[in-house]
């Protein structure tokens, strides 16, 4: 049978395959499981908190770092000035009537409502179902609107040839990157890298959907806010303290 | 219609000499279940014919969906079918000429472009086999 499978025979098997999966998994939850074994839906969105105030500047400065360790960006050679790639950076806001400084990290901000989607030709610029914005970079043909259209300067281009990536984070000359929320650790579970090394306090991640989240309950008590709210983007990043 | 046939025929005579030719290159952990007498991919013909669908499947399944299973994963085809330098202990790319993805694709005029993104050796550690 093996050796004569053809296309058509090909798509029947995989689909009752996939069916089959489907209908024996629905009732586990993903947290028995390392390894997600079937798509993300809207149930959750994920989201993280920052509390600007709880962070110092040198905590902002090991997010970046952590951000680079877990995805290897940072040791590009021949990029110069803005080429070089930035998943995420220290930002210093001034209240102009003041005077009082922030500093805050800033990353993609997972709109609800990407301006960077919009303007894709490929739909390599591409919303999970789970609210995490993300370059399919197997469809990205390095035409860069989505970083032109981004508000938040969020995302780089890679300008040169790379080796030694990281197995979870492949990366390549001609397309765009930005922050993935770590989803390679999400989706087993886990955390994202840059708000494991701070103080737990300071940035939550989480579903913002779920009522028993800590992300949830504290959005739901503190005042905290979006950067450029004015856009309607719904961005799954907050602050607060600013 | 008559020409899928034949195509298919041609594809499969083609791997199966670059096959005879290299088997050397398996890549050392296949090398090891294939010495312990056990198979991995159910049919190897299947996986000979069908392993660009299997990875570009698994491709949209991983970036799109974030399904994350071992099988017809790349870092785990790059996991198994890695071979060391004995003499260094350093893995040889993957890719490289007369390496495991290189041998067929080189008599077939296959180029592909996964590993100007995707790790060509495995990484410190890794253990990803299933
Ligand atoms: C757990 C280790 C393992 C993984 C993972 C693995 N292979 Fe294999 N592969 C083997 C072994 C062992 C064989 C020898 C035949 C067998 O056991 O089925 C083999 C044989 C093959 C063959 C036939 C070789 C020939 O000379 O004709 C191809 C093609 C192949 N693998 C491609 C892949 C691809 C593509 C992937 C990733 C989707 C992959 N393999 C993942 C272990 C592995
Ligand atoms: C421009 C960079 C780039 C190129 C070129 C590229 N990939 Fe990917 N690939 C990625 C990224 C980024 C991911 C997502 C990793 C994640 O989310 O964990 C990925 C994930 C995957 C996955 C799922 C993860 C895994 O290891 O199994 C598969 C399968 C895959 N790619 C196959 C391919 C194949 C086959 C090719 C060549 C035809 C290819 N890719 C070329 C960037 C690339
Ligand atoms: C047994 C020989 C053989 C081995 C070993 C082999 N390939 Fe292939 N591969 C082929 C052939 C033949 C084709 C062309 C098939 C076609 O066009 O239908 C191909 C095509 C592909 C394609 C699609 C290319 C395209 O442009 O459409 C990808 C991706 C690929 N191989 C990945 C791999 C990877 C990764 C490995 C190593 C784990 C590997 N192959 C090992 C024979 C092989």
């Amino acid at each position: 049978m093996h050796n004569k499978l053809n296309r058509r025979d090909f798509i029947k098997t995989t689909s009752i395959t996939s069916l089959s999966v489907a209908t024996i998994a629905s009732g586990i939850t993903l947290t028995t499981f390392a390894q997600r074994k079937n798509p993300v839906t809207n149930a959750k969105r994920w989201g993280m908190l920052v509390d600007t105030n709880k962070l110092t500047e040198t905590d902002i400065d090991s997010m970046v770092d952590a951000c680079q360790k877990e995805q290897g960006w940072g040791g590009e050679k021949y990029s110069i000035g803005n080429q070089k790639p930035t998943w995420i950076r220290k930002l210093k806001v001034k209240d102009k009537a003041t005077g009082k400084i922030s500093n805050l990290p800033l990353m993609c901000q997972h709109c609800e409502h990407p301006p960077c989607v919009d303007v894709c030709p490929t739909n390599a610029s591409m919303r999970r179902e789970d609210g995490i914005v993300l370059v399919d970079k197997h469809l990205c043909i390095g035409c860069r609107y989505c970083m032109m259209a981004c508000p938040y300067d969020a995302r780089s281009f890679v300008h040169e040839n790379l080796t030694e990536q990281k197995e979870h984070m492949p990366r390549g000359k001609g397309t765009v990157e930005s922050c993935t929320l770590c989803v390679h650790k999400v989706d087993n579970g886990e955390q994202p890298a840059c708000v494991v090394r701070v103080n737990s306090e300071a940035v939550i991640f989480g579903d913002l959907y779920d009522p028993n989240s800590k992300i949830n309950q504290t959005l739901k008590k503190i005042q905290s806010t979006q950067i450029r709210a004015d856009l309607n983007l719904n961005t799954g990043v907050r602050y607060s303290g600013i | 219609m008559y020409h899928w046939p034949i195509i298919f025929l041609n594809l499969l005579l083609a791997t199966t000499l670059a096959y005879a030719t290299e088997q050397t290159s398996l890549g050392d952990e296949a090398r090891m279940i294939q010495a312990s007498g056990k198979k991995h991919h159910g049919s190897e013909s299947l996986i000979r014919k069908m392993h660009p669908e299997f990875l570009l499947h698994k491709r949209d399944r991983t970036s799109r969906e974030g399904v994350r299973t071992k099988k017809h994963s790349l870092k785990n085809c790059v996991y198994c079918h890695a071979n060391k330098d004995k003499k260094t202990n350093q893995y040889y790319s993957v890719n490289k000429s007369g390496q495991f993805c290189s041998v067929c694709h080189q008599k077939v005029s296959v180029s592909i472009d996964c590993f100007a993104c995707h790790r060509n050796t495995p990484s410190k550690g890794a253990n990803n086999a299933q």
